[in-house]
Parts: structure tokens; C-alpha cells; sequence
């Protein structure tokens, strides 16, 4: 009995082995094929021989892309643009968490709840008033005013993800500091928010990716170099230009390449925080 | 107001700088009773200022005329003009039937491989946190990027994967996945599957670590194989988790059109139009912002009945 099981073990040890080598694999196969061909020479990538391993390494389409391209200034735009939801979800979402986890007052269910369900409202139906209201407050064509979109669907998942990070952080030190006389601004400041540093980052992270990804709202609210973001511009030098896969594969990884280093940096905290709403509730 | 409602602690002593100091001034007031009120004040304005307020604009621009390029129109009341044209408006049924498809089987597959994930993941291997971060990895990568290169490797003239099929025997020649209008919408379900079964992995995963492992133990004990104790044990343990994955992934995918705007823009024809991409169209590209909106609100109204009928019977099996 004990030795079928344990071999029973070992089979599926092994079988999980494949699996998640493989599903790896499949994971992670688009993106070393995208980086190799960005270091490909164009004539070795449109070719009727498929060369998988690049016959000769360049970093022309990189250089390419860089300096004769407007991708600095969209990948500037994106940074500003990001920075910006960023701290607007601090500013506005952190105290709004804080108030979700520690206190209990009349209507507090309902809008948390209210916070979850404006995730369902659809993008497209906020979209277009929001480029009619955009218009007329002078913030179309903005970054500000592309930050203050991006609100809509990530602060309401910030305070989410925050408010489990809060809730981890023990209620003891809190009490403690105010029995000694601090006001619950003050615990709130020096006590809480530092305990919960490491899940305020991940959360910050998260947003920072979803932002820096984010492909319609930047679609239909930014309309000139000034304010376009990467995703966007991308998409329109592809359509336009006839951009060669090379320095699409090069635009690729120049993007992609702060989410994988943030990813791996925070993965844990930020694993955590993303499943901590939905085990719990 | 500080004098009112003003802590009891404050000390008589006060300085005439502690009195207009901003910090001390805000630290008092949050021993008012109106304290956490003031905390959610700002981002329930935010919330309300672009969540709330657009998508009631929305809603009533699905009953005006609303035509951005061609002004002369005017922005008069048309009742229900807009969701009457939907009745007879071909695109928008072919847009019903292709949403309904998009999602289920895109859905269907994510939820199998982030089970399997899930499961394998969580036997705790040695070396299974790195593989997790790697299987982890394609949900936080951008749309743009995931189309493009997964449009690179679908290539007809120059994809990796014709290649390597061709190679194996599976195909006679390249094939071009996104202009033959019967495998372009399986092609895009598989880039969509393969940026999002992560999601599942991740929720399932958590849920797993949930289930007690006596449970197991006891199975062994009853002498239950690995396939019953997945249905037995496993699949019933993690039913809400499942409930609340595919909610959250059915309000997603329905909503946003983005990967099948970068992938194919609805084509060829008309076979990978989905609802949400053919509303996004109607007022990115024709500018008619009172049709958009109405067909947003209809996609809304479905989605609503949807959660909320797919909430119920999953309550009532539970009973």
C-alpha cells in the first residue's frame, strides 16, 4: 500500500515536471522568439529559410527605432502618464483603503461593494463621454488628463489590493501608539502605512504596469505626439509606416522589458495581494 | 469646528504656532466621528467624476443623436432609435454570436490550463517558484506587445509556428491564421488564452492552499486515486474561487475589445467582430457616439444578467 502510493507520488511528481517545464515553455517562447528577432538583420528575418538561431547579432533595429523614430518621446509620455495614476491612486487611494480597513461605519459594505462593482461598467461606454468631458475641460490630448482616465479602473483595485495589505498589518502597534497619545492621523502615518510598505509598493507596482500597458483609453484620448503614449504609438507606426518586424520586435522588447524587471522584483507581494480579496471573499 | 467636536486630550497650553499648524489641525480632526468620511472623500469624488458621471452620460447619449463629425445633425432626443436599429442591424447580431463564442471558448481553455497549472504548482516541487514566476509572467505583459508577437510567430510568410508545423507534417504549407476567416477567431482565442490562463493559475493556486490537506489524507486512507479526489475534493473546495474567476474574466473579456483590435480589427469580414470592438468602432471610427453608446449599454445589460443569473445558480447548487 505504502509503496504503490509513494510510487503513485512519483508518477505525478513527474507528470506536474512536464507540465509546468512545458507550460513554461509556452510561456515564455513568444518572448525569447520576439527578442531574438529584434536582433536580427531584416533580410535574416524575411527569408524563406527560418533561421532560429540568429545568423548574425545586431543592434541596429534598437539603435533604428531610438533615433529615427518618436519612440523616446511616446516612452517619455508613458512614464509621465504612469507616475501620474500612480500617485493619484496614492494621494486618493490610500487613506480611502486605510478607512475600508480599520473602521467601521454606516454604508461601509455597500461601498466597498459600490468600488468592486465599477470595475463591470464598460470601457467603451466611459470612454466616449469621457472624450466629450475631456474635451471641454481642455484635458483631451493631455497626460494629466490620460493619469485621471486611467483612475477609473485602477483606483478602484488599488484600494482593493491595499485594503488586504492593511488588513495583514496587526492592529497591536496601532493601539499601542495611540494609547500614547498619537491621533489616528498620526498612527495611520508612522504606524500602518510603514508596517504595510511592502504590500503598498506591490500595489503600486501593479498599477504602475497596468497603466504603462494600457491600450484604448490612450487609443481615443490622446491624439497628437505630445501626449501619446508607446502602446499607442506602436501600434500606429505598425499601421502606418509599414514599421519592419525587426524594429517592432525591438519596440516590443524596450517595452516589455520594466515589466519583466518590476514583475520579478515584486512578484511575491504583489501574488499575494492580487489573490488576497478573492480567498478571502 | 474644532472646538466642537475638538479631542479630549488637547492640552490647554496651546501656541499660537500649534493652532494654524496645518499637521495638528488635520491630526485633530481625525478624532472626529466624520473621520473615515473624510478618507474615502477623495477617491469616492475621483470615482464619481470618472466612472459614475461618464457612464450616466453614456447612458443617456444612447438616446440622442450624437455625431461628432457631422454636427448638422444636432443633439436632439431620438427615444429609442438607436436600439431599434440594433434589432435589425446584422453586425451587431453576428457581434452577439462571436462575443458569446470569443468568450466561452477562451474562457473554457484559460480555466483548464490554469487548473492544470494551478495543481502541478501547487505540489510545492523544488524549482516550481521560478517555473511560477515564468507561467506567471504573460498576464502582466501589454496587449500590443502579446498581439504583435504572437502575430510575428503566426506570420504567413515568416511565422515560426508555420514553420515548425510544416516541419512536423501538420500542415502542407504556410498558412495565414488571421486572413482565413474560419481559423482566425480560434487563432486569437489562443493568444488570448495564452495571455490570461495566468489569472486562473493565480486565483485557483490561492484557493488550493486553502483546502485542508486532511481531507486528502483521509481520501488516501479511503483509498481514493488522484482523479477522484480532484473531483471529489478539489473541484467542490474551489467552487466559489471558480465562481468569482470567471465572473471577474467574463467581465473582462467582454469589455475589452483591445487584443482583437490589434490582432485583426474584426476581420477578415466580419468573423472576429465582437460586441465591445464593433461599439469602440462605431465611435472611434464613424463618430457615432449615440449608436456606441447604445450598443455599450445593451453589452451592460446583458453582462449584468449574466453575473447576476451565473451568481444564483451557482448559489443554488451549492444548496
Amino acid at each position: 500500500m505504502a509503496a504503490t502510493r509513494s510510487r503513485s507520488k512519483l508518477v505525478w511528481d513527474i507528470v506536474s515536471y512536464i507540465v509546468l517545464i512545458g507550460l513554461a515553455f509556452i510561456c515564455i517562447a513568444p518572448i525569447v522568439w520576439t527578442f531574438l528577432t529584434s536582433l536580427k538583420v531584416e533580410s535574416d528575418i524575411v527569408t524563406r529559410t527560418m533561421h532560429y538561431i540568429p545568423p548574425s547579432i545586431t543592434f541596429e533595429n534598437y539603435v533604428k527605432l531610438w533615433n529615427q523614430s518618436s519612440y523616446p518621446t511616446l516612452v517619455i509620455n508613458s512614464l509621465i502618464v504612469t507616475s501620474t495614476t500612480v500617485l493619484i491612486c496614492l494621494l486618493t487611494g490610500t487613506v480611502a483603503a486605510y478607512a475600508f480597513s480599520r473602521f467601521q461605519f454606516k454604508g461601509r459594505t455597500q461601498l466597498m461593494l459600490g468600488y468592486l462593482v465599477v470595475r463591470m461598467f464598460p470601457a467603451v461606454l466611459m470612454i466616449i463621454p469621457l472624450f466629450i468631458v475631456m474635451r471641454q475641460v481642455g484635458l483631451l490630448d493631455s497626460t494629466f488628463g490620460l493619469a485621471v482616465a486611467y483612475t477609473s479602473f485602477l483606483l478602484p483595485l488599488f484600494v482593493w489590493m491595499l485594503k488586504g495589505f492593511f488588513d495583514a498589518a496587526p492592529k497591536e502597534l496601532e493601539s499601542a501608539a495611540r494609547i500614547d497619545g498619537t491621533t489616528r492621523l498620526g498612527a495611520m502615518f508612522m504606524v500602518v502605512i510603514p508596517i504595510a510598505r511592502n504590500g503598498l509598493l506591490a500595489t503600486c507596482v501593479f498599477v504602475a504596469i497596468a497603466a504603462w500597458n494600457e491600450y484604448l483609453f490612450a487609443l481615443m484620448l490622446t491624439t497628437s505626439t505630445g501626449s501619446r503614449t508607446w502602446p499607442v504609438g506602436l501600434q500606429l507606426m505598425v499601421g502606418e509606416f509599414q514599421l519592419p518586424w525587426g524594429m517592432l520586435a525591438a519596440g516590443g522588447m524596450i517595452s516589455i522589458l520594466p515589466v519583466i524587471v518590476l514583475f520579478a522584483l515584486v512578484q511575491r507581494a504583489m501574488v499575494a495581494g492580487l489573490t488576497g480579496g478573492a480567498v478571502k471573499g | 469646528m474644532i472646538s466642537n467636536t475638538g479631542p479630549a486630550y488637547s492640552s490647554p497650553q496651546r501656541s499660537a504656532f500649534d493652532r494654524y499648524n496645518p499637521l495638528r489641525w488635520i491630526g485633530e480632526l481625525s478624532e472626529t466621528r466624520y473621520w473615515m468620511y473624510l478618507l474615502l472623500l477623495p477617491s469616492a469624488l475621483l470615482i464619481c467624476a470618472v466612472v459614475i458621471y461618464p457612464t450616466l452620460y453614456g447612458m443617456q447619449m444612447s438616446f440622442h443623436e450624437m455625431r461628432i463629425n457631422r454636427p448638422g445633425l444636432g443633439n436632439g432626443w431620438v427615444g429609442l432609435k438607436h436600439y431599434q436599429r440594433m434589432v435589425t442591424d446584422p453586425v451587431f447580431w453576428v457581434s452577439l454570436r462571436n462575443t458569446a463564442v470569443w468568450v466561452t471558448s477562451a474562457i473554457a481553455l484559460e480555466f483548464l490550463i490554469g487548473l492544470v497549472a494551478a495543481l502541478a504548482l501547487n505540489r510545492n516541487l523544488p524549482g516550481s517558484k521560478v517555473l511560477a514566476v515564468l507561467i506567471l509572467l504573460p498576464y502582466f505583459l501589454p496587449n500590443v506587445v502579446a498581439g504583435h508577437m504572437w502575430a510575428l510567430m503566426l506570420d504567413p510568410r515568416l511565422g515560426v509556428i508555420n514553420d515548425l508545423l510544416v516541419k512536423v507534417g501538420l500542415l502542407q504549407g504556410y498558412k495565414a491564421w488571421f486572413a482565413d476567416p474560419t481559423t482566425a477567431m480560434a487563432a486569437a482565442i489562443v493568444v488570448e488564452a495564452w495571455h490570461s490562463f495566468p489569472f486562473f493559475t493565480l486565483l485557483l493556486l490561492a484557493g488550493l492552499k486553502g483546502i485542508p490537506t486532511d481531507l486528502y489524507k483521509a481520501a488516501d486512507i479511503d483509498g481514493a486515486g488522484a482523479l477522484s479526489q480532484l473531483r471529489l475534493i478539489t473541484l467542490p473546495m474551489l467552487k466559489t474561487i471558480i465562481a468569482a474567476a470567471v465572473i471577474l474574466r467574463v467581465i473582462g473579456l467582454v469589455n475589452s475589445p483591445d487584443l482583437l483590435l490589434i490582432l485583426t480589427s474584426g476581420g477578415p469580414g466580419r468573423s472576429t467582430q465582437v460586441l465591445s470592438l464593433y461599439a469602440f468602432q462605431t465611435a472611434y471610427k464613424d463618430f457615432n457616439f449615440g449608436y456606441a453608446g447604445a450598443l455599450s449599454v445593451v453589452m451592460f445589460v446583458l453582462l449584468m444578467v449574466f453575473a447576476w443569473a451565473y451568481v444564483r445558480l451557482s448559489k443554488v447548487n451549492e444548496d
